[in-house]
């Protein structure tokens, strides 16, 4: 009778939630390449594996990322292996974001762009699939995630930049009872938006 | 070491969640042979805290456990289901989760370690609605305070803060310090408002218990307590192994035997992965599978004996299904910063709608200000209001720091109609229906609700609330229960007050299925409270034989 059946591994729930997401991606691949699409899917699974440093010298949009990333964080200082990281996710899920990211870097470029603010208006302006592309690059950087999986959770930015009140979840250590104690007033923003609003999507519990 | 040829045991108990293995633990360390069968793997906490940290998703409860193909669990609350199947004009009302794993689903529960109160278990007796349990809050009582202890529970000193459920003792520990965000608000409650926010009791350390450490406030109870300052079932699992109990994982139990009378249960049969199939005999037998795994077993069970499965000679077998229905709704306070997501998830409540005459009308409920870290969300938020770079931080500061949810347990009630039925259309690899179920919110509930909602809206009014985000419809709580309801008629009740089926004499249920009203508080204390009594009497009858 168990020979009739799909023969499952008995360690499989061992495996993490990104680790199945591949797994799934495995599986579509090689069904992919029977039915003789071997090129693409091999192409896929290269760019599924970021922080190869062979991807960074053969893909010149690598450090344009880093450097429109750095103007729309309005941060001077960002994690190269981070960035790296990100762009291979982002274009993992979607291999156009890789020219609309080259231009974009022509367009900060070809202008003078003071703020994030500055250079998502005009992107946005100038053409509305920047918005989508401005959304993943902020969510990489401030979420930590990319092509719906974690790149890096600790060092995303949204807990670099409320760190003096709260921890990553797992990660407390202000001791037993730290919770009691005033956390930091935070006034009221004044800045506006720069992008036009998008619709917020709940994911499911 | 039995051979699994060949198991035997003086108990055999079905489920390794906290009923589960707290029975097992009673019981080996009285001396008495148990075998514990659990359809779900074995995990340690370390793989379910990386693949935490590892989920996009990170609000999602199920996330961290992905469930093996021959113990599915619902993979989430979405609608339709992967696994548990939902119909009726309340489908997603009841499109609860739990988990099919060693340790069982309080692997991602808050630690809400509530008793019910003396009115809980005669609501048809002091307000005409739903039923009466076959046990009363006193017989219970010292079987609280044993589980208590087991978990290592704190909570208030009733002199201070009763909250409503006598106490012959106190509680094993000191109640937690609550966070300044729950400060702020039980402030709040308390100067505008007639109502009152009073402390949480608690499976979680105030000081280190059990060799477990104290709460450090990582704010992950749920989905996963990466320190284990909570209790689990895996708790209980480990001392019970320490005491000889035998635990056999991936055992998907599939039938119950019984003698020619039909009056004693012999055996029960499980497939391993592969399909082999095994027979375990005992003396005794406990189902303790949860609710909806606990009711599907009973009637996968069916045979010529017992064409509508087993335990169901009343017919209510999978009947009464019932659930804490949730109101929920995030804002955007417009006082100072809370900062929620310091401390634990769950650690206040107002009391004030537990009880009252109104429940000749409308159920009870209970509200939660979860203090849930926001950061993640707020960025969401923010960038999809088209934030970037120092505005976008400004707002994430902003919206992490001023965000409040709040969310109830609005009451349900016993309804023979809302019931689980085996699917005629799902099946698992083993062959086994999956679990369907039909409900309808009672009217009852959806009273509750529409005063829960009058109350929200007071509270956000009171903190200038903007942005106000209301949960659709309602949503399920994953505290289902009834399925094999108690009571002191064999024709419309399955076990008694022991939690003794009526048909077969060495056949029990631990779980909240049995529960004939399922009141405000979280659920599992009460399904420890019961399971203990099992115990306590399978001791006493085994002592006797």
């Amino acid at each position: 009778m168990a020979a009739d059946r799909s023969c499952f591994p008995t360690n499989i729930h061992l495996a993490s939630p990104n680790a199945m997401r591949m797994r799934r991606a495995l599986r579509m691949s090689r069904r992919d390449m029977l039915l003789g699409a071997m090129g693409a899917a091999v192409v896929a699974l290269g760019a599924s594996r970021p922080g190869f440093a062979a991807t960074e010298e053969a893909d010149p949009v690598v450090p344009l990322f880093l450097a429109v990333s750095r103007r729309l964080t309005d941060r001077d200082v960002l994690d190269p292996q981070i960035s790296h990281a990100l762009y291979a996710g982002i274009i993992h899920a979607n291999p156009e974001r890789r020219e609309q990211i080259h231009k974009l870097h022509d367009l900060m470029a070809s202008g003078s762009f003071a703020s994030a603010r500055a250079l998502a208006s005009a992107a946005e302006h100038s053409d509305p699939v920047f918005k989508d592309v401005i959304h993943e690059i902020m969510t990489g950087w401030y979420r930590g995630v990319a092509d719906q999986k974690v790149v890096v959770y600790r060092s995303a930015l949204m807990f670099d930049i409320t760190k003096d009140a709260v921890y990553p979840k797992t990660y407390a250590a202000g001791g037993p009872f730290y919770w009691t104690q005033t956390p930091p007033e935070v006034a009221v923003p004044t800045g506006e938006p720069a992008l036009s609003p998008s619709r917020f999507v709940v994911e499911p519990t | 070491m039995p051979s699994e040829q060949d198991l035997s045991a003086d108990v055999v108990i079905v489920g390794s969640g906290v009923a589960g293995s707290s029975i097992a633990n009673e019981l080996a360390r009285a001396g008495i042979s148990v075998i514990v069968l659990e359809a779900g793997p074995r995990v340690d906490r370390q793989h379910f805290v990386e693949n935490f940290r590892n989920l996009e998703n990170k609000p999602s409860y199920q996330g961290p456990f992905p469930s093996v193909p021959w113990a599915i669990h619902p993979p989430n609350q979405m609608t339709p289901n992967d696994y548990l199947h939902t119909t009726g004009p309340d489908a997603e009302a009841y499109q609860q989760v739990y988990l099919r794993m060693m340790g069982g689903t309080t692997w991602h529960w808050a630690g809400c370690a509530w008793r019910y109160l003396p009115s809980d278990f005669e609501l048809k007796t002091r307000y005409g609605q739903g039923r009466d349990w076959a046990v009363k809050y006193e017989d219970l009582e010292p079987f609280y305070y044993q589980a208590e202890v087991m978990m290592g529970v704190c909570g208030p000193d009733p002199a201070v803060e009763d909250l409503g459920s006598p106490r012959r003792q106190p509680y094993p520990m000191e109640a937690l310090p609550i966070s300044y965000a729950a400060q702020q608000f039980r402030k709040l409650v308390s100067e505008k408002t007639p109502y009152r926010v009073v402390h949480e009791p608690q499976a979680r350390n105030t000081r280190p218990y059990d060799n477990r450490p104290t709460c450090e406030g990582h704010n992950n109870c749920m989905p996963i307590c990466p320190i284990g300052a909570m209790y689990n079932g895996s708790y209980s699992v480990y001392h019970a192994e320490a005491a000889g109990a035998h635990f056999v994982p991936n055992a998907v139990v599939y039938k119950i035997e019984r003698d020619s009378a039909n009056k004693r249960v012999t055996a029960v049969h499980y497939y391993d992965p592969d399909k082999g199939s095994h027979r375990v005999t005992g003396k005794y037998f406990v189902i303790a599978a949860h609710c909806i795994e606990t009711a599907k077993l009973l009637l996968v069970s069916a045979d010529e004996q017992s064409p509508d499965g087993i335990a169901n000679s009343s017919g209510h077998v999978g009947r009464n299904m019932m659930d804490h229905t949730g109101v929920q709704v995030t804002f955007i306070s417009g006082d100072k910063a809370l900062w929620p997501g310091r401390g634990p998830l769950e650690t206040n409540v107002i009391d004030n709608f537990r009880d009252g005459t109104w429940r000749n009308e409308r159920g009870a409920y209970l509200v939660h200000m979860v203090d849930d870290n926001q950061v993640d969300l707020a960025t969401s938020l923010a960038i999809s209001k088209g934030y970037v770079g120092r505005e976008l931080e400004e707002q994430i500061r902003y919206l992490a720091s001023h965000t409040v949810r709040l969310f109830s347990h609005n009451e349900g009630l016993a309804d023979p109609d809302n019931r689980l039925t085996l699917s005629q259309t799902h099946k698992d690899v083993l062959g086994i229906p999956h679990p369907e179920v039909y409900y309808k919110l009672p009217e009852y509930t959806v009273k509750s609700c529409e005063h829960t909602r009058g109350l929200f809206r007071e509270l956000i009014g009171l903190m200038h609330g903007t942005d106000e985000q209301w949960t659709p419809g309602y949503f399920p709580q994953d505290h289902p229960a009834g399925s094999t309801i108690m009571g002191t008629d064999p024709r419309d009740s399955v076990v008694d007050g022991f939690c003794r089926t009526h048909d077969h004499e060495n056949l029990f249920i631990a779980s909240s299925a049995v529960f004939s009203s399922v009141g405000t508080g979280n659920i599992t204390l009460t399904v420890a409270a019961l399971a203990l009594r099992v115990a306590d009497t399978l001791k006493k009858e085994l002592a006797h034989a």
